[in-house]
Parts: structure tokens; C-alpha cells; sequence
């Protein structure tokens, strides 16, 4: 069968056009998950001797009626709660899409890979409880997005490489916990870091020990009662 | 005395034990409810806030975190993060059993009928506290220099006692301090150079002076200039009465 230019030409515009589409929808796919596809895609990652993820439905339009996840008001998801829950494998980075959560509880697992740097899309967040984890690699620079963030555990893993500056701007930070890790370099004292101790950094073999600056000059004080040997000149 | 072979094991053994105790204690899950327990006996709560929900017979992962006042580091473990025991009544001397929750680093008694003195080794009680609040109580005597070794503190907050004496002035060193106020007390002298505080950190105290307040009178060598003036001061009523 012969086709004629013009049909020729019409069927050329159209598979362009199909295939245009198809190219488009699946760029919108990896950069726009729903919420269900993004936990899905995470199940699938994961080990889960307990089956504690079973009731997770990648048919449902939402995952509200899941287990260890919970939604607001507007069925969007603010909590996953998956803290001893004997899960093995990696953080995946889509996990930086849902965009509503505040807390996401992962401590006591087998969970490993390094944490992902799209975490830090994580705007409303204001727990990451990563801690007793085999988490491996750098914190990333990008958690200091987390403006919102109030508690941030991720001790007891094998992170490794110095603590990000930008961790120091996030002012709503009431506990940190980096204890436990290899993590190495300086321990910074500025921003909300003034009120952390060593006990948020201790068991790092590698970090170096907070100095304090030195005093300003005293005034002129009279002599307190209080006994003090002569002073030596 | 020689020890026979028997006593010599038996002693290795309980040395041993109490060592493995200790290198459980030091990062202190058992001490934790331990502290709290003795803070418990040793005030005072004649309104029951503690007695209500401080309940140490339910022995589950990280009970104590869920009692009134008590935060911990990690939701699932017994270790005190910060410990808010504002206004509840509460009566005695400071609890210095706190000691034993070793991972402490906020402390808030204010508002409350705490009584005595504020230990003098509060830097061993308190090794790593950044915000200490004891405002609002009837605590006396001075301010211990040790609280200038506890050198996290973000947050001091002395004010509404009838603490006595000078603000050491090793206070200088203490390079977080961001809050520090002591209104309200009997406190005197030279006030230590420190960073931020404003003058009303200080007010209604007796006898404070210096920077930001007004300068310190450079006392007088007493028993000269005063019996000289009461002289002078005599004469001229003497001469003028006449």
C-alpha cells in the first residue's frame, strides 16, 4: 500500500506529537509524583520481614487509610511513623516530594545509603528522626532548608564528613543529636549550635572539641572578700 | 591482714560488678529515673503535680517521658533533655539529686517556694545546663562563682529571690550567656563586664553599680574621712549654736 505525501506527512506530525506527549508525562511523572507513588516506590526499595507495610495500597488515591502514615485535614501527608520497625534498605530521593510532611520518624531500623539531599525540599519539617540507623556518607548541606525544624536526631549511624554550617541558621531547632557517628572537623558554636553541648556531638572520634573565646577585659573590680592567695607578678 | 584466695575472688567479683554498673550509669538510663525519683523525695509538692503524674511503678521504655515536665532526648528512652517545673508550689531546697539526669540541659524551677541556698558546686550538679531558671522563689545567699563554669549557659535567670552579695565577676567568661537578669534581689557591688544585658536585667537591687549602671563610688579608707567628717560637722553645729 502507497501512501500518499500528504498522509505521509499528517502520520509524521502525529507520532511526534504522540511521542511528545508520552516524553512529556513521563518527565511529569518522575518530577511529580503523588504521594502514593512516592511511598510505593519506597516499599518497593525496602526489606520488611514484619510486614509492617502491608497495608500499604498503591490502588487508593491517597494513603490516609494507611498504616504508619497520617494525613491532615486536606488528606494531604504530614507523618510517617516507622520508628522499630525492622526496615532494611535505602532512603530514596522522591521521598523530598512530599511536600507537606512534618515528621518523619524512622529511628531503630536497618534503614542505610546516605540521605538523600532532596530531604531538604522537606519545607515543613519539623522532626527528622534518622537515629540508630546504618546511614552512611555526608549530612547534606541542603537540610539547612529546613527552616522550620525542631528536633533533629540522626545519631548512632556511620555518617561521615564535618557538620553543615547551614544547619546553625535553622533558629528553631531545640535538639540536635549528631552523637555516635564518624562524623570529623570543627563543631560550629554560632547560631542556634550556642545551645548545643557536647553531649550532641560525643562518640565522633574525628570531631574536634568546641573551644571557647577568650574573655573580654575585665573592668577594675574592689576585692571580694572571699580568700584569694597574693597574686603572683 | 592477708586475704585468703576465696575473699580475693569475692572482692574482684563485686569490683567488677560495680564497674559494669558504672559504665552502664554513664550515659545514664537507670540514673535518669533514679534523679528523678530523689528530686521527688526531697521536695515538697502540696499541690500534687509530681505525686499525680510522676508514677514510677510503670516501668515501660521511656515512662519518664511522658511525666509533667520531664523532656527527653529521644522519645523511646529515659534520659532528661530539659526538666519545667514552673509553678507548682513547690517547697524545699534545690533538688541537687538533679545531679544524677547527667544529660540534662534546661532547668526551670521559677515560680515556686524553693528555699536555702543555691549550691556552691552547681557546676558539678549542673555540668551541662544552658537554660537555668530559678526566678521567682525565696532562694538566698550569694550567687555561687561555680555557675561561672558552667559555661553553656545561654540563659540565667536569678531574678524575684533574696540572693545576697556581688554577681562574680568571673561572669565575664561566661561567652553564650544571651539572658541574664537578677532584678528583685539584695545584691551589691561591681557589676561583671557582660555582653547584650541592659541595665533593666539589673534593677532593684540595693547596691549594684558599674557599667551599664551607674559608676561605683570609690569607697573611702572608712575610719579616717568619716571620723573627719563627723568632726567637721560637729564644729560647725557646735560654733553655730554658739
Amino acid at each position: 500500500m502507497r501512501w500518499k505525501k500528504t498522509e505521509l506527512a499528517d502520520m509524521q506530525m502525529g507520532s511526534f506529537f504522540l511521542l511528545a506527549i508520552l516524553a512529556f508525562g513521563l518527565v511529569l511523572n518522575v518530577s511529580a509524583n503523588t504521594e502514593v507513588e512516592v511511598l510505593y516506590a519506597w516499599k518497593a526499595n525496602l526489606i520488611d520481614p514484619n510486614n509492617v507495610l502491608q497495608s500499604w495500597d498503591a490502588t487508593l488515591a491517597n494513603p490516609c487509610t494507611w498504616l504508619h502514615v497520617t494525613c491532615n485535614g486536606d488528606n494531604n501527608l504530614v507523618r510517617i511513623d516507622l520508628g522499630k520497625a525492622n526496615l532494611s534498605g535505602p532512603l530514596i530521593p522522591q521521598l523530598g516530594q512530599l511536600s507537606n510532611l512534618m515528621y518523619l520518624e524512622l529511628y531503630d531500623n536497618n534503614i542505610s545509603g546516605a540521605i538523600p539531599i532532596e530531604l531538604g525540599n522537606l519545607i515543613k519539617l519539623v522532626s527528622l528522626d534518622l537515629f540508630s540507623n546504618r546511614l552512611s556518607g555526608h549530612i547534606p548541606d541542603s537540610l539547612g532548608n529546613l527552616q522550620r525544624l525542631r528536633f533533629l536526631r540522626l545519631n548512632n549511624n556511620s555518617l561521615s564528613g564535618s557538620i553543615p554550617r547551614s544547619l546553625t541558621t535553622i533558629a528553631t531547632l531545640q535538639v540536635l543529636d549528631l552523637s555516635s557517628n564518624h562524623l570529623t572537623g570543627d563543631i560550629p558554636i554560632n547560631g542556634s549550635f550556642a545551645f548545643f553541648t557536647p553531649m550532641s556531638f560525643r562518640n565522633n572520634p574525628g570531631l574536634k572539641p568546641q573551644k571557647f573565646p577568650p574573655p573580654p577585659p575585665m573592668f577594675q573590680i574592689a576585692p571580694t572578700p572571699s580568700a584569694k592567695g597574693p597574686s603572683s607578678s | 591482714m592477708v586475704l585468703s584466695s576465696r575473699t580475693f575472688c569475692a572482692h574482684v567479683i563485686i569490683i567488677n560488678f560495680l564497674l559494669l554498673l558504672s559504665c552502664n550509669m554513664v550515659y545514664g538510663t537507670p540514673t535518669d529515673i533514679f534523679c528523678l525519683e530523689s528530686i521527688k523525695k526531697s521536695l515538697e509538692d502540696p499541690y500534687g503535680y509530681l505525686n499525680s503524674s510522676w508514677d514510677f511503678n510503670n516501668n515501660t521504655e521511656g515512662f519518664i517521658c511522658r511525666f509533667t515536665g520531664v523532656e527527653c532526648w529521644h522519645p523511646d528512652e529515659n534520659k532528661v533533655l530539659n526538666l519545667k517545673l514552673s509553678n507548682m508550689g513547690l517547697k524545699g531546697q534545690f533538688p541537687r539529686a538533679i545531679q544524677n539526669c547527667s544529660s540534662l540541659t534546661g532547668l526551670d524551677l521559677s515560680i515556686n517556694k524553693l528555699s536555702g541556698t543555691i549550691p556552691t558546686d552547681i557546676n558539678h550538679i549542673l555540668e551541662y545546663v544552658t537554660t537555668l531558671d530559678l526566678s521567682s522563689n525565696d532562694f538566698s545567699g550569694t550567687i555561687p562563682v561555680g555557675l561561672a563554669n558552667c559555661s553553656y549557659l545561654n540563659s540565667l535567670k536569678l531574678d524575684q529571690n533574696q540572693l545576697t552579695g556581688q554577681i562574680p565577676g568571673q561572669f565575664s567568661t561566661l561567652s553564650r550567656l544571651k539572658v541574664f537578669t537578677v532584678t528583685n534581689n539584695l545584691l551589691t557591688g561591681q557589676i561583671p563586664n557582660l555582653r547584650n544585658i541592659s541595665a533593666d536585667s539589673y534593677a532593684n537591687n540595693p547596691g549594684l553599680c558599674g557599667s551599664p549602671l551607674p559608676a561605683c563610688q570609690a569607697p573611702p579608707s572608712k575610719s579616717n574621712s568619716a571620723v573627719i567628717a563627723e568632726a567637721a560637722v560637729s564644729e560647725f553645729i557646735v560654733c553655730h549654736v554658739n
